[in-house]
């Protein structure tokens, strides 16, 4: 029964993607091409991330948490940043709306994040005989990522592209930002420095990826209403 | 159309690369444990042994767990603890099982130190009489499900413990409740070729008086290497066998000295035999000597056979077919006599006569009687053994075997050679003195022992290459002359299946109600997203909307 247990982790690691578009109006305007555009982009960052972390990084015999070098890894993970930069403001895009148009480089972002890091150990490991709950874990991970990584484009998308915002918000938008983006050195230092459960950090990662899309949700209405 | 051909090659291409990562075999568990398999073999074409050899089963820990059905799972159970009643009972009443491992303590059949003898000892000795007795319950019957054994180690020690107490708590491990699963992936074992026993020998040749053209008579030492047990990868046979050969290689060593001086050299040649085939009615022998030819089996005036020499026990019995009322038994048995009472040791004669119609060979000295050579067979076995009895099984490790004993044996059956060969019957001397340069030296007796407490020599297993067989040859060649193989096949009465050795895999499984469940949650959980997305980003009237389209559309069309 090890198949089944393969398609329930995919169900919960892929599911939230197919039905984010399903379900809000992506799909009606047809943002698949600005989905894929952006799953593109992504790629392109990861592979020069890689790069970058493997000419400036040094390996470590054991797990431990070294300042240093998770400053450095920090560091080139502000590359994913510029790599959302890049897929929201240079590419060109048919019409589509703000609102939508953060929402799609978000998902193709995030459905190319759970494809490339957890599909391949997900085909591996699920289908085996033995059962852990990681790959469980993993799924709800995933669900967490796409949240962080909806929040991070709208951040985004107020940051670059929205030219006029009010002034005390600005501030909070940074720092939002900030967080948001540092989040995957925050949950190694958890779980390699702190050396949490594996759950325990999903779920760090759970309710941070909530609170921020909610911190996100307000800044977005906050700068919105000018607008309207 | 050239776009076209290249998406058929593309599609071609991922196809294929799906199939390879199908094709990939998962394999990571909680444990992975080395198994030994039990023996599988026919006896003039009766199946008898363990007769499957995959394992794909659930874990329990008792044949008597409520709500599981026995039939697929594999029972572990520690082997001190086997109850064989209830074993026999299940398979006389046909009842399927689907697998057995059985657990060897950790440190079985290594010697311990010396400090620690006393109790240890006493229940070694118990926990070994019942291994012997679960050896030959396995042994004679047909199992038809397959039989492992294993050494306990921490992992399986975990393992069985949380299978002691599901079963207890009555949550047995089945496909509905998940637990713990054992995997052996292997195909079913294959009948073996006629296996190839070989024999080696070696010769110390006699001094000739002057003038004296005659054949010198010959004094053959004869002992067999190989062993039988219930798990041949297991079956090292210290005491059977082992203490046997480790006398024989001794004794051509002291031997060997002797006769290198003219001197001191006797006026017998003196045949040593290392002879294989001996759990199967001492085939080897049999076919060993009639290679001879037969000037030389004349020449022979007496055969002596060495078998289970080691333990520590002073009493010993010179078995013989031959009538005790025989002169030359007497004078052999009197020669013993001699030097074991300057030893503390005795040496009963004991006679049992042959039964040329029956096959049953018990004892290596009735192979050289039913070729007309005298022969005696010097064992601390006081009874004939049956068919694979005392055939160096499992039950017969390094620990039981007494090293002291074993060399004391040695000088034992070396002076009263001595006695016979330069006639000094009833004179008191001492050949092999303690500290003489023919002293029995113990480091080499030790090393010997050890060496053959570690390798099983089950001989279908064995090979014409064996290691262990070209040991031999080298070691008897160092001492002795002339030394050659004798290679014949086994007789078709025994036939043997491969496989002694597989890796186990224990695998903690989920039960198919933890899938449905965790199936459940998944779906409701998408279901509630999608609900929730499209109420919060389309509004509600859209879902109203969504729901109502289908009755609209039929007002429509009429």
């Amino acid at each position: 029964m090890t198949l089944f247990h393969f398609i329930n982790c995919a169900a919960l690691t892929f599911g939230p993607h197919a039905v984010y578009y399903k379900a809000t109006p992506l799909s009606e305007y047809d943002t698949a091409g600005t989905c894929i555009k952006a799953a593109i982009v992504y790629l392109g960052t990861t592979l020069i991330k890689l790069v970058c972390l493997a000419t400036f990084l040094e390996v470590s015999e054991n797990d431990s948490f070294n300042l240093s070098q998770e400053l450095l890894k920090a560091l080139i993970g502000f590359l994913d940043v510029a790599g959302l930069y890049f897929a929201l403001t240079q590419l060109t895009y048919r019409n589509i709306s703000q609102n939508h148009k953060f929402q799609a480089v978000g998902l193709g972002w995030a459905f190319a994040d759970a494809l490339l890091h957890r599909l391949a150990p997900l085909w591996v490991g699920a289908r085996g005989l033995e059962f852990t709950w990681e790959y469980l874990l993993q799924g709800v991970e995933s669900n967490a990522n796409l949240v962080l990584t909806i929040s991070l484009a709208a951040l985004g998308s107020l940051l670059w592209l929205r030219k006029s915002k009010p002034s005390t918000v600005v501030p909070i938008i940074y720092a939002s930002a900030a967080i948001v983006a540092t989040m995957p050195s925050i949950t190694s230092y958890l779980r390699r420095g702190l050396a949490w459960d594996f759950s325990k950090v999903v779920m760090f990662e759970l309710s941070a990826s909530l609170l921020m899309a909610f911190v996100t949700w307000r800044l977005f209405s906050a700068c919105q209403r000018p607008s309207l | 159309m050239a776009i076209g051909v290249r998406d058929r090659v593309l599609w071609q291409a991922a196809v294929a690369l799906v199939a390879l990562v199908v094709g990939v075999v998962v394999a990571d568990a909680a444990a992975v444990v080395e198994v030994y398999r039990m023996i599988q073999y026919d006896l003039r074409g009766v199946p008898l042994g363990s007769r499957r050899a995959a394992m794909n089963h659930h874990a329990s820990s008792n044949l008597a767990v409520p709500g599981s059905d026995l039939s697929r799972t594999v029972i572990i159970l520690p082997i001190a603890e086997a109850n064989i009643t209830m074993l026999n009972e299940y398979l006389q009443t046909k009842r399927l099982l689907g697998g057995l491992l059985l657990l060897f303590p950790h440190d079985y059949g290594s010697p311990t130190d010396s400090d620690s003898e006393g109790d240890g000892d006493d229940n070694y000795a118990v926990v070994r009489k019942h291994i012997a007795e679960v050896e030959q319950w396995l042994i004679h019957n047909n199992l038809p499900y397959p039989v492992y054994f294993a050494y306990e180690d921490e992992n399986l020690i975990n393992i069985l413990k949380e299978v002691v107490v599901n079963d207890a708590a009555g949550r047995p491990a089945t496909a509905m409740t998940g637990g713990y699963k054992l995997v052996i992936p292997v195909a079913d074992a294959k009948k073996l070729p006629p296996p190839t026993i070989t024999n080696i020998q070696g010769w110390l040749p006699g001094l000739r008086a002057e003038g004296d053209n005659s054949i010198l008579p010959t004094i053959a030492i004869v002992a067999s290497y190989d062993t039988f047990g219930a798990a041949p990868a297991l079956s090292v046979g210290s005491d059977n066998s082992g203490s046997g050969v480790t006398a024989l290689l001794e004794l051509a060593r002291l031997f060997s000295r002797l006769y290198a001086n003219p001197k001191t050299r006797g006026p017998y040649n003196l045949l040593f035999g290392l002879t294989a085939g001996g759990p199967y009615n001492y085939n080897g022998t049999n076919k060993w000597l009639r290679n001879f030819d037969q000037r030389i089996r004349e020449s022979m005036e007496y055969a002596l056979c060495l078998n289970t020499i080691g333990s520590s026990s002073n009493q010993l019995w010179l078995h013989v077919s031959k009538p005790p009322d025989n002169v030359f038994i007497k004078q052999i048995h009197s020669e013993f006599v001699d030097v074991a009472e300057g030893l503390d040791l005795s040496v009963e004669l004991r006679h049992k006569k042959i039964n040329i119609s029956n096959p049953r060979v018990a004892w290596e000295h009735e192979q050289f009687s039913r070729q007309r050579i005298t022969a005696a067979t010097l064992s601390q076995l006081e009874t004939a053994p049956e068919l694979f009895q005392h055939t160096g099984g499992i039950s017969d490790s390094r620990r039981m075997v007494n090293e002291t004993t074993v060399g004391q044996n040695i000088k034992l059956v070396a002076e009263s050679l001595a006695r016979h060969i330069y006639k000094q019957q009833g004179k008191q001397i001492e050949v092999f003195a303690e500290g003489s340069s023919l002293a029995v030296n113990p480091a080499y007796v030790r090393a010997w022992l050890d060496l053959l407490s570690r390798t099983p020599r089950v001989a279908p297993f064995l090979g014409k290459n064996a290691p262990i067989v070209s040991a031999f040859y080298k070691e008897l060649a160092e001492h002795t002359m002339d030394v050659s193989y004798h290679h014949d096949t086994l007789d078709s009465t025994f036939v043997f299946y491969d496989l002694t050795k597989a890796q186990l895999s224990v695998h903690q499984v989920a039960s198919v109600t933890f899938d449905l469940f965790v199936m459940l949650a998944v779906g409701v959980y998408l279901g509630l997203l999608f609900l929730i997305l499209l109420v919060t980003t389309k509004g509600f009237d859209d879902l109203i909307g969504a729901l109502r389209r289908p009755p609209s559309r039929k007002v429509k069309s009429t």
